[in-house]
């Protein structure tokens, strides 16, 4: 009796072990803030990253195999992200990892990343040292999709020196935001050298601070005749909704990619007349299969739509970078995303600059804030 | 002096926030004697009914309102019996119950995360927000002055409940002592429960003002720890301190971050919050134990 069950478990465990090869998948990690204050990006990323992955399995997969993604929460937090990654790399044995959505957990990941030799494609991630380190050389295993801060500044000052012919800016950031701190120093550099004059220059603590109303009120001293917020969306709108509720209604009022569809639930109206500089444009035709697809899954508007589509053509990005490289292998995919020239995706035609892993000649799109929603303006490459 | 005004008035609006939060705070600890870190909680609760009140049975802010009130009211009360109620029938130490808040404050803050999500929702614009022009001499929202005067009448009320009737004085006397209380025939539980209840019906007016202030989200309640802090440097267990201690915290963030450096604000309020425990730990109004509320 004792030798028949321990041959009927010898069997199972056989019969498992050879189905569970049989189901080998090529698993991708993906990092996200599921809560906490960026939950709303977090989860639009995730959700979309899924629909690609369905339509990639659907269509058969990669290389025969399926990919499969390992989702972690780093709830905003940089020691949570760290702990995520290793778990992903160590326990999970995936290929790649896509996210996160914030460059401060980006720049707190590469190390370890690039330690284990396991790629990261940062969706949203703008600040410079996400893909090279302090002395400027490149990371090997670090990539974005998005472009980066220096060149977002650079739109920002052209947009409002050249575009707009506004000459004083008041600029209100967050103090303990890589990504704000950055864009607001090129933006800085870039304002100065069209000719224009920095006349209010005032910080905040993110995610702590929801109240904007005494720095407003310096900056409506200030004679500032716009306002550059290079911040995330939360904050931005509550900033717009007090600005306008302190009087200040023809102050012209842009910013950054940390736009997103849900300023207009928290600041209304408000936010007309407002401009964003950003790397996706919702009208985008060749978006809309993705957004019906989306809504049609979730039931839910992909209100975060740059994350959304960032992480959906993230996902295509590595998912030819697997077939390009030929097998499911962390060092020839890093190869195959680092040679990746005019690739067509869905929101852009991306080509990757070996010296610095960002994307050579994206773009930028402007929004205008018009009648509740938030519209193409039009597209520039700053000189 | 145009600037001094606007920020005093900034401060004001803020500080009547904080101080219907911190009266919840202290009416709590001055019948049990410990901090309820899950009042939060009853803010957010108190939020999202009226939100969901007034996008399904129109836009009637009384309706949605006294649901939100009594919604959040009635959660305290469920929270006390849940969470606090066996801890004090076990023991006396106050610290279990502290330790049990602020498990509460996390539980409640993550449901409305799993259930509702944590996307950020407007209530329907039906309290007004437009540019009010004082006197030509500054200009405010018309939703400060109108969070400025609602305080005030809830703040009033509640005194008025304390002062003059039958609970009110047995809250009073069970600040006193609780026990003592108990043995002269007054319902303990009984009234444990209308405490919770109305903390947590002031909760939900701020969670309602500071709704349409900064919108709704599952972690709108973290917002209370300043009102808190201001509880603290009033008097925890001083209803007036209470008040007190929030205008002063609302004046003091917004002349700091308007005067001084926006990123030295919550620096000053916790330094105000140290240098309180130093100087007079028992705050601005907190008197001995035998003289609370």
């Amino acid at each position: 009796m004792k030798r028949a069950i321990a041959v009927a478990v010898v069997m199972a465990l056989a019969f498992a072990a050879s189905s569970a090869i049989a189901q080998e998948t090529i698993k991708v990690g993906y990092l996200a803030a599921l809560t906490g204050d960026w939950a709303a990006y977090g989860q639009t990323e995730l959700k979309s990253a899924q629909l690609a992955v369905d339509e990639i399995n659907g269509k058969g997969g990669v290389l025969g195999k399926k990919l499969e993604l390992v989702p972690y929460d780093f709830r905003t937090r940089a020691e949570d992200a760290v702990n995520a990654v290793r778990r992903m790399i160590e326990q999970d044995k995936v290929y790649a990892i896509i996210g996160a959505n914030g460059s401060g957990i980006n720049i707190a990941t590469a190390p370890v990343v690039n330690r284990a030799g396991v790629s990261q494609i940062g969706t949203v991630s703008t600040n410079p040292f996400v893909t090279v380190d302090n002395d400027g050389k490149v990371r090997p295993y670090s990539f974005r999709i998005c472009f980066t801060d220096p060149y977002q500044g650079k739109v920002l000052a052209y947009l409002a020196a050249q575009e707009m012919g506004k000459k004083k800016a008041a600029i209100l950031y967050d103090v303990g935001n890589e990504y704000s701190q950055g864009l607001r120093e090129f933006f800085i550099k870039s304002f100065t050298a069209y000719g224009g004059e920095i006349v209010s220059d005032l910080g905040f603590r993110g995610a702590v601070d929801v109240d904007f109303r005494a720095q407003l009120t310096e900056i409506r001293n200030s004679g500032a005749d716009v306002l550059v917020l290079p911040n995330m969306g939360k904050e931005m709108a509550l900033t717009i909704k007090q600005a306008r509720e302190l009087g200040m209604a023809d102050l012209l009022i842009i910013g950054g990619d940390g736009y997103a569809d849900f300023m207009w639930e928290i600041a209304g109206s408000a936010m007309d007349g407002t401009y964003w500089v950003n790397h996706v444009a919702p009208e985008d035709p060749a978006m809309q299969p993705f957004f019906a697809a989306y809504k049609e899954k979730h039931n839910d508007e992909c209100k975060e739509f740059v994350n959304g589509v960032l992480a959906y053509d993230s996902v295509y990005w590595l998912a030819d970078a697997i077939e390009r490289g030929g097998k499911a292998d962390r060092k020839a995919i890093r190869d195959a995303l680092e040679n990746t020239k005019g690739l067509q995706l869905h929101h852009a035609v991306l080509t990757i600059d070996p010296a610095d892993h960002n994307p050579k000649d994206k773009d930028a799109v402007i929004l205008e804030c018009k009648d509740g929603k938030a519209r193409f303006y039009k597209k520039v490459r700053p000189e | 002096m145009e600037t001094l005004v606007q920020q005093l008035i900034n401060g004001a609006s803020l500080g009547s926030v904080y101080a219907l939060i911190a009266v919840g705070y202290s009416l709590v600890y001055s019948i049990l004697l410990f901090s309820n870190f899950a009042h939060g909680g009853f803010l957010v609760i108190g939020g999202y009914i009226c939100y969901y009140a007034l996008r399904s049975l129109g836009n009637n802010i009384w309706i949605a309102g006294g649901l939100s009130l009594l919604g959040a009211g009635l959660s305290a009360v469920l929270t006390e019996r849940i969470a606090y109620k066996p801890i004090r029938e076990r023991t006396n130490i106050t610290l279990y119950l502290l330790i049990a808040s602020l498990g509460m404050s996390i539980v409640i803050e993550n449901i409305f995360v799993i259930v509702v999500g944590g996307r950020f929702r407007a209530l329907p614009p039906v309290i007004p927000t437009d540019p009010v022009h004082l006197f030509g001499l500054t200009t405010t929202s018309a939703f400060d002055l109108l969070s400025l005067a609602v305080a005030v009448i809830f703040l009033a009320a509640l005194q008025f409940f304390i002062a003059k009737s039958k609970w009110g004085l047995a809250i009073r006397a069970a600040a006193f002592d609780l026990k003592t209380a108990g043995l002269m025939g007054i319902n303990v539980n009984m009234l444990i429960s209308i405490v919770f209840f109305v903390a947590g019906m002031l909760a939900a007016v701020g969670g309602i003002f500071l709704s349409v202030r900064y919108t709704l989200y599952p972690q709108l309640g973290a917002i209370t720890i300043k009102a808190f802090v201001a509880a603290v440097v009033g008097g925890l267990g001083s209803l007036p301190g209470a008040v007190i201690g929030s205008l002063i915290l609302g004046l003091a963030e917004m002349l700091t971050a308007g005067f001084v450096s926006s990123q030295l604000r919550d620096l000053v309020v916790f330094s105000l919050l140290v240098i309180t425990l130093l100087v007079k730990p028992t705050g601005l109004f907190g008197k001995k134990p035998l003289e609370k509320v």
